[in-house]
């Protein structure tokens, strides 16, 4: 079969994809269902490799019910993407749209505001969340943001979760900057000279051509973000995952099912995201 | 505001109707350098500067003491730094181009050929990013267990190169190329490598150099894999190497060196980034990209 399709020359073209599919496969999507399977079981490491004892569905059951820990995780941390994501997403497209402006220095002004980049993926941001400069200090003693913090509801802490991680908010969105940036810069410039001739306004011209225009691009940094924002080591779920990876009691199958439950949930987080800006964008054609 | 309208990268003038975004700007600026102030001021504290409580951010004595740590602590080893450098730089550079290569071939068969899988494979893609690295971190080592790559060069290329993320943020650019400029090309008698090389590659720059920092990003930092595939230490990387400086010597010292060493492994991570994000610049300041 592989040779009549090598036959036609218009088929050499799907070859490109193979290397990629073969390291894909082999080192990606082998070993997450290796890790299902190994959910179901309690698994010990010895010297003579693996040993396997199956437990049906314990590993999540406990995850769901015993694991305090966990689940209270969970919460915080659905709490917290539902909060970053689209602050990430708007802080950067607005900073792409500035960095658009007709400036002087935009480019020192460019490369500043894509150094993100290089660090939140580096351990230099773990030492400074460590020495917890990337709090607003000077926040915390004003007297607005005592009181809002001493409200015990979900606006208020929310309200806290942003001021506490503006920095680290920031911080997050290098790529998403660099994303929007080089798709601003293809709308054709033709179109918005015609807009303004027919008299619409900047802010008229933002809505109607800039932000459709940038609708994949939006959804491509919603996906990219809540990603990145999932599984970087900052996350408190990733740390939990890992203590309980190497611990006696728990051990690998544990962990698997633990990632595996984490993992569900941020498919969903993303379905949620993405249902809403396709609704968004099917009101706007 | 008729900002929109301008061409040039940077208009040649100042006029007072900038000052509102500067205004926005460079207080924002300011706090997205800090880190890299930092990671300078850090590595010249002296000893009773580093560990003063509360911390404190800018240097106030600076001192070359760390670095000179840091150099006597190298001699102690068997194998000279030169090698661990040697090793980090090849292995960065190779996975570096051929991610990009890889990257690039199946995002565009994933973005502009039609088959029957090809939406499946894109998701697959996806939802394979939103996967935890470190849980399947013992599955990945059977594998690289059962190809024979433990104690090679090759392990520290070949896990890198399916990098999830650079194909999902390739495939998206080209996804933004009209179909029209591939078709005028195959009118014009190219095929499929004459439209990857020509047309594809040059519209695709910006995501290319991103994927290129990314990656690189992840290789020089990447301390796990010298960790745990490797016993022999001529095969170990520079980040390895710099982390185990820490916690040689006397544990004091130690800080001092692990700031010195990070100053050191960061700069690399600066001068690739400088120079390929002027890669992008250029490239969108002078193509006809619409």
């Amino acid at each position: 079969m592989i040779k009549k399709i090598m036959k036609n020359p218009e088929n050499k073209g799907y070859l490109f994809i193979l290397p990629w599919l073969i390291g894909f496969v082999t080192l990606t999507i082998y070993p997450i269902l290796y890790s299902f399977y190994l959910s179901f079981f309690d698994v010990t490491i010895t010297t003579e490799g693996i040993q396997t004892e199956s437990v049906g569905i314990e590993n999540y059951q406990s995850a769901m019910t015993s694991d305090i820990e966990f689940i209270n995780r969970l919460i915080e941390y659905v709490r917290e993407i539902l909060i970053s994501v689209p602050l990430i997403v708007i802080i950067s497209l607005l900073i792409a749209l500035l960095l658009n402006q007709n400036i002087r220095f935009k480019g020192v002004f460019r490369t500043i505001f894509f150094l993100p980049v290089i660090i939140s993926s580096g351990p230099v941001l773990d030492k400074l969340i460590g020495l917890d400069i990337a709090t607003l200090n000077m926040v915390e003693t004003n007297a607005l943001y005592e009181m809002i913090a001493g409200m015990d509801n979900i606006l208020a802490s929310s309200f806290v979760y942003i001021i506490d991680n503006l920095i680290i908010l920031l911080w997050f969105s290098g790529v998403q900057i660099l994303i929007f940036n080089s798709a601003l810069q293809k709308v054709d410039k033709k179109i918005y000279e015609a807009a303004s001739i027919d008299g619409a306004s900047s802010w008229e011209s933002f809505w109607k051509i800039t932000l459709p225009s940038l609708f994949p691009m939006i959804m491509v940094n919603i996906v990219y973000t809540t990603v990145m924002y999932s599984v970087s080591s900052l996350s408190t779920i990733v740390g939990h995952i890992q203590s309980n990876m190497f611990q006696l009691e728990t051990g690998f199958g544990y962990a698997s099912s633990l990632s595996w439950i984490y993992f569900i949930l941020i498919v969903l987080v993303l379905i949620t995201f993405t249902g809403i800006i396709g609704l968004f964008n099917r009101k706007y054609k | 505001m008729s900002a929109f309208k301008g061409r040039q990268i940077n208009p040649k003038t100042f006029h007072k109707s900038q000052l509102k975004f500067y205004a926005v700007l460079i207080p924002l600026a300011i706090f997205m350098g800090l880190p890299i102030v930092y990671i300078f001021n850090h590595a010249f504290k002296p000893i009773d500067e580093l560990f003063a409580f509360p911390p404190r951010f800018f240097v106030e004595k600076p001192t070359w003491q760390n670095f000179r740590n840091l150099f006597e602590s190298t001699s102690l080893g068997a194998t000279p730094m030169s090698r661990y450098l040697f090793n980090s730089i090849v292995v960065s550079l190779v996975v570096v181009v051929l991610t990009i290569i890889v990257a690039t071939m199946a995002g565009y068969v994933l973005s502009k050929k039609q088959f029957r899988m090809k939406k499946a494979l894109t998701e697959i893609n996806t939802i394979a990013l939103m996967f935890v690295a470190t849980a399947v971190a013992i599955p990945r080592y059977f594998v690289i267990e059962q190809l024979g790559l433990i104690n090679t060069f090759w392990v520290h290329i070949l896990p890198a190169l399916a990098m999830p993320v650079g194909l999902f943020l390739i495939k998206q650019f080209i996804d933004q190329i009209p179909d029209e400029m591939l078709e005028a090309a195959i009118m014009d008698g190219a095929n499929d490598f004459q439209i990857y090389i020509r047309v594809i590659l040059p519209m695709i720059k910006p995501a290319i150099a991103t994927v290129a920092i990314l990656a690189f990003q992840a290789t020089w930092n990447n301390v796990e894999i010298s960790d745990v595939f490797i016993n022999n230490e001529s095969l170990r990387t520079f980040a390895f190497y710099m982390s185990t400086l820490a916690t040689k010597g006397n544990a004091v010292a130690g800080q001092g060196v692990s700031a010195a060493a990070s100053l050191i492994m960061f700069i690399p991570n600066l001068v690739i980034f400088i120079f390929l994000q002027k890669q992008v610049m250029d490239t969108m300041a002078h193509s006809g990209i619409k």
